[in-house]
C-alpha cells in the first residue's frame, strides 16, 4: 500500500497492531497525552459536519496517527436507492483526511420512506449477495478505493436464506473485490445466537482478503445476545481473537466501544490485550 | 419467498408500527426466542437510538419534562418524522415542531421555542468555519460606499427569538447551575444570537436594534437600508457601536462593495 505522507501529517498506512475507535469524550485528552497507540478509527458520520471543534480535534489526531474511516449509515444493502449525498460527504471526508482504510457494513438500514439507522440483516439468498455485490461496487467507484465490508451480529435469521453467512461474506468479497472487515465479537455473538460453530465460520473466511479485525463487549441480559459495544471484550471473544489471529494471521486489530463509555485509560487497557496478542502472533512467526 | 424490498419494507412496518405480519412468518423460530422476541430486540435497539440521539442533542428539554416524558416525544416523533438520512445527525432537526403540534406538549407554550434554540446550538456547533472579517480591506472602502455594502453572517450562527424568557430557562438547566432556578414565564422575551467561539456555542443577548440590523445583513440588504429597519426597531441604535461588536467578534465574516471590490 503506498503511504500518502503528506507536510505535518502522519503515514496513512494502519499498522499491525492495536488501535481504539476514537469517540468525542476522549478527544481532548487523546491530544493532550498522545497514549502510544498503533492507529485510531471514527465513524465518518460523525465527521459529516463542515467545521468546528469535532475537525480540529481530528486534524490534531489524524497529525499523530494513522487514521481509518468506518461507516455506520450508508447501508449498503438496502434496497431503495444508493444514497449519493451520502456518499459525497463520505468522499469529501476521505480527501480531507486520508484514511488508510474506510470501511461499512454487510448490512441494510432503510426502505425508501424511512431510514431505520441500525445494522439490519440481509437474508443470505442470490438475490441479496447480488443486490449488495452491486452497491459495494457503485460506492467502492465513485470512491475510487477499495472499501471493507464487515460482517454484523443479528438477532433473527431468515428462513428463506439459501447461503450461510461465511459463505455469504466470503462471496461478496469474491465478487465486489471489497476487503473485509472481520468482528469477530459479532461472529460469537451470532455463533451463540443462531447455533453455529464459530471455527466454521473461520475456516471460510479468506485471509487474504482480510485487513482489519474489531472486538467489542456484547450483552447478554436479553432473549440473545446483544451487539451494544457497551462492555469489555468477554473471555470467549479473545479466545476466539487468539484462534483467529493464529489460522488466518495477524491484522490491525480496533476496541470499539460506544455505550457507557469508559475512561480513556480502560479503553488503552483493552487495546493493550489486544495488542499483547499480535506481539506473540510476532513472536511465534520469528 | 419475499423479495428483497418487500422483506425491508416489512421489516420496518414490524419495528416502527409494531404491524409484524408477514415478518414474524418469514423468521426462524427457536433457540429460546421466538419471532416476536427477536423483532423486538431490532425495535428496542432502533428506539434507542432514536432516544439517545435526540437527548444529546435536547439536554435541556429532557431536563425541563423528565425521562420518561421525553421518551415519549422521542418515541413519538420517531414515528411521526421518519429519519431520511443515513446520519443521525440530520435526524432531529423538526423536533420543536412535533413537540408544538403534540398535544401531551400542549401546556409547556416554551418548550418548542427552546427545542428551537436547543437545535441551533447544535447547528452552529458543526457549521462550516470562516476567517474573520478582513479589516484592512474594510477600512480601504470609500467613505460614499459604505450605505451601500453587504455583509455575510458567520456560517456558525443563528438567531433565534422567543416570547419566553428562553436564555434563563436555558442557564438555570445546564448541568453544575447553582442558583435561583425560578424563571417567570412573563419576564420578558428573548433576542439571542447564538455563535460559535473557539469551538463551543455562546448565546448573546441582542437588542431590537441588532436584532433587526442582523437580520436584514442575513437577508442581503444593504447596510444604509439595515440601519434604517434597526433604528425602527430601536430609534437610538449606533451603526458604529454594532459594527464594533460583531465585526471583530466574528458575526460579521464577509462584505461586497457592489461598487467595487469584494472579499
Amino acid at each position: 500500500m503506498p503511504e500518502a505522507k503528506r507536510e505535518g501529517r502522519g503515514p496513512a498506512a494502519i499498522p499491525i497492531r492495536a488501535g481504539i475507535g476514537l469517540r468525542a469524550p476522549h478527544a481532548r485528552e487523546m491530544i493532550d497525552s498522545r497514549p502510544d497507540i498503533g492507529w485510531v478509527e471514527v465513524h465518518s458520520e460523525n465527521y459529516f459536519g463542515e467545521g468546528g471543534q469535532p475537525h480540529h480535534f481530528l486534524e490534531r489526531i489524524r497529525a499523530d496517527y494513522p487514521l481509518s474511516l468506518h461507516g455506520v449509515g450508508l447501508g449498503l444493502g438496502s434496497a431503495a436507492p444508493l444514497d449519493l449525498d451520502h456518499l459525497r460527504k463520505l468522499a469529501r471526508l476521505i480527501r480531507r483526511y486520508d484514511p488508510g482504510l474506510v470501511s461499512e457494513h454487510l448490512c441494510w438500514s432503510a426502505t425508501a420512506g424511512r431510514h431505520l439507522n441500525d445494522l439490519l440483516p440481509l437474508p443470505y439468498t442470490e438475490e441479496a449477495l447480488a443486490h449488495v455485490c452491486a452497491r459495494i461496487d457503485e460506492a467502492q467507484n465513485t470512491l475510487g478505493r477499495r472499501l471493507l465490508i464487515e460482517n454484523i451480529s443479528s438477532y433473527l435469521q431468515f428462513r428463506h436464506s439459501t447461503i450461510p453467512e461465511w459463505e455469504f461474506l466470503a462471496e461478496v468479497s469474491r465478487r465486489s473485490g471489497c476487503a473485509i472487515l472481520l468482528d469477530v465479537n459479532n461472529i460469537y455473538v451470532n455463533a451463540v445466537n443462531h447455533g453455529f460453530d464459530p471455527l466454521a465460520y473461520l475456516a471460510a473466511v479468506p485471509a487474504a482478503a482480510v485487513q482489519e479485525i474489531h472486538l467489542a463487549g456484547f450483552d447478554d441480559s436479553g432473549p440473545c445476545l446483544i451487539d451494544t459495544h457497551g462492555a469489555p471484550v468477554a473471555d470467549e471473544v479473545w479466545s476466539l481473537y487468539r484462534e483467529t489471529i493464529a489460522r488466518l494471521g495477524p491484522y490491525p486489530s480496533l476496541i470499539e466501544w460506544d455505550t457507557d463509555i469508559p475512561s480513556l485509560a480502560v479503553l488503552l487497557a483493552e487495546a493493550a490485550k489486544a495488542a499483547q496478542v499480535l506481539e506473540e502472533a510476532h513472536a511465534l512467526a520469528a | 419467498m419475499p423479495s428483497l424490498p418487500e422483506l425491508q419494507a416489512a421489516f420496518a412496518r414490524a419495528v416502527i408500527e409494531r404491524d409484524e405480519r408477514p415478518l414474524a412468518d418469514w423468521i426462524v423460530a427457536g433457540r429460546g426466542a421466538d419471532a416476536q422476541a427477536r423483532i423486538g430486540v431490532y425495535r428496542n435497539n432502533v428506539f434507542w437510538n432514536y432516544r439517545k440521539t435526540l437527548d444529546e442533542v435536547y439536554p435541556v428539554v429532557l431536563a425541563l419534562v423528565g425521562k420518561a416524558f421525553f421518551n415519549r416525544a422521542a418515541d413519538t416523533y420517531a414515528r411521526r418524522y421518519p429519519s431520511r438520512s443515513g446520519d443521525l445527525s440530520d435526524f432531529g432537526g423538526k423536533f420543536g415542531e412535533c413537540l408544538a403540534g403534540w398535544p401531551p406538549a400542549a401546556q409547556l407554550a416554551y418548550l418548542t421555542d427552546i427545542a428551537r434554540l436547543e437545535w441551533a446550538v447544535e447547528c452552529v456547533f458543526h457549521a462550516a468555519d470562516a476567517a474573520l472579517l478582513d479589516l484592512h480591506a474594510l477600512a480601504a472602502v470609500p467613505q460614499q460606499d459604505l450605505p451601500s455594502l453587504h455583509f455575510g453572517l458567520h456560517p456558525a450562527t443563528h438567531i433565534v427569538c422567543s416570547p419566553y424568557p428562553i436564555l434563563r430557562i436555558w442557564k438555570v438547566n445546564q448541568p453544575g447551575f447553582s442558583g435561583n432556578q425560578k424563571v417567570l414565564l412573563d419576564e420578558g422575551g428573548d433576542a439571542l444570537l447564538v455563535i460559535r467561539r473557539g469551538g463551543s456555542v455562546e448565546l448573546e443577548r441582542l437588542s431590537p436594534g441588532e436584532l433587526a440590523l442582523l437580520q436584514a445583513l442575513a437577508a442581503d440588504l444593504p447596510l444604509a437600508q439595515a440601519h434604517a429597519r434597526a433604528r425602527e426597531a430601536e430609534p437610538d441604535i449606533d451603526l458604529a457601536t454594532f459594527l464594533q461588536r460583531h465585526v471583530p467578534g466574528g458575526t460579521l465574516v464577509a462584505f461586497r462593495n457592489d461598487k467595487g471590490s469584494t472579499t
